[in-house]
């Protein structure tokens, strides 16, 4: 079998990371081109070739509708560059920044456990090359998930590695105070959803990450809940209630199943 | 002539700015579509281009991504049109109609700037790309820089219905980033829209 068209550009790209159903690339369509990021939902080879087909094709097509859908109405997403949903390939734009989690305290993967007292020197020296505060931060974080849902998009998977910030050098805004932009990204757990509850459980998940990736980050995430609730107004009380109710038993709304 | 080399294929393209000559363009072009023999082929062969109407095209990605869409189809046997030329056509526009596409993004008797792409396997010579690219339009062969005088953003900003949307951007440079984010992205997942 000759080697196809998305295989043979992803020969040609720079591997950057590996996870269980994809592995992620760096790649120019033309030399011209800018970079793209390449995400390819490779073969699993204990799945029926069919059944990978469709599942693949369909998890290709959810990702890329959620965000083009979160494009539109203004939440800060990667655009989308190509897709071959044939070859499991979603290309999206590159961004110039770096994730969250690495910009936050304890999230550095080689940070030590012993300057963890030592938090709030460490994190406004990276983040001052972005020109924001935590505190700041946190409300971005806020505002762009009230943002997603109120478009009925659920991220599904929000994580501070699921977040980005751009590069200062590489954005451009009308408003010089804005230096940044909070993008999220992978949207391959997303679906859409009316519901409260899953609007509530889409922040709990987040609220649990942030307790397992940063040390003493309850008076953060109080500060993402204030950017949310001034975002989305009028449905904050009902949503505020479920997650009140998701915190007690878990984001498994039924003991059984 | 500008050129797009993808791992596969290659995409030669001309902009012309302004054009006097589209609606006979259009004209040969269903003509060609509709003659038989030896001088249909002929004729067939002598407007093989995708001539995209310049003013719906936001910026030289946004023509790059649909022809890289194009080639995508093509190779995987997906054309959703005749020929790969179409197929740019019917990347571009929001919509799944073919005929609205090609009305719409194709050459109208109303056109005024024209994008003639080529599509090739491999790299070969352009000379005489570029003499039968001049011969088929009657027209001003310009930079493709010049592109930014002649994208009619409030069309597109239609055809996608982003009115909404735009009128919460601060200013013209925003709203123009957002429409070309939003129209290459359409663009690149034509093939996966509900």
């Amino acid at each position: 079998m000759t080697i196809s068209l998305s295989q043979n550009l992803i020969r040609s790209s720079l591997p950057i990371a590996q996870g269980a159903e994809a592995k992620v690339y760096k790649a120019h369509l033309t030399p011209e081109s800018p970079p793209i990021l390449l995400k390819y939902r490779f073969q699993k080879d204990y799945r029926h070739p069919f059944l990978n087909a469709n599942l693949t094709r369909s998890r290709i097509a959810g990702e890329a509708r959620a965000i083009l859908k979160c494009l539109r109405s203004g939440v800060h997403v990667p655009g989308i560059r190509m897709v071959d949903a044939t070859d499991g390939v979603l290309g999206i734009e590159w961004i110039e920044g770096q994730s969250l989690r690495r910009l936050l305290p304890g999230g550095a993967e080689d940070d030590g456990s012993d300057n963890v007292d030592n938090v709030d020197s460490m994190d406004t020296d990276i983040l001052k090359e972005y020109g924001v505060s935590v505190d700041e931060l946190m409300k971005l974080i806020g505002i762009e998930i009230a943002k997603m849902h109120r478009v009925d998009v659920i991220h599904g998977d929000l994580t501070t590695s699921n977040m980005m910030l751009r590069r200062p050098e590489s954005f451009t805004s009308s408003d010089p105070n804005v230096t940044t932009e909070l993008v999220l990204i992978d949207f391959g757990l997303s679906y859409q959803s009316t519901l409260t509850e899953d609007k509530a459980v889409d922040l709990y998940v987040l609220e649990r990450a942030f307790a397992s990736t940063h040390p003493d980050s309850e008076p953060l995430f109080a500060k993402v809940l204030a950017g949310y609730a001034e975002t989305t107004g009028g449905n904050w009380p009902a949503i505020k209630h479920r997650l009140d109710d998701v915190r007690l038993r878990g984001r498994k709304r039924s003991m059984v199943g | 002539m500008e050129s797009f080399q993808f791992n596969h294929n290659v995409a030669y393209a001309l902009l012309f700015s302004p054009v006097n000559n589209p609606g006979k363009i259009k004209q040969r072009i269903i003509n060609a579509a509709k003659a038989t023999g030896s001088e249909g082929n002929e004729e067939r062969e002598a407007v093989n281009f995708s001539f995209i109407d310049a003013s719906l095209i936001t910026s030289r990605l946004h023509l790059e991504t649909a022809i890289h869409q194009a080639i995508i189809a093509e190779s995987q046997g997906l054309l959703r049109t005749k020929t790969i030329h179409s197929e740019i056509l019917f990347a571009l526009n929001p919509t799944n109609n073919i005929t609205e596409a090609i009305r719409r993004y194709g050459v109208s008797d109303t056109s005024n700037a024209l994008f003639v792409v080529h599509i090739v396997d491999s790299p070969g010579p352009i000379s005489d790309l570029e003499i039968k690219m001049k011969q088929a339009v009657d027209g001003t062969m310009v930079p493709f820089d010049e592109l930014a005088k002649v994208t009619d953003w409030d069309k597109i900003e239609k055809y996608h219905k982003l009115a909404n949307e735009v009128m919460e951007k601060g200013d013209a440079v925003q709203a123009r980033t957002f429409i070309d984010n939003v129209a290459i992205s359409s663009v690149a997942m034509k093939s996966v829209m509900q």
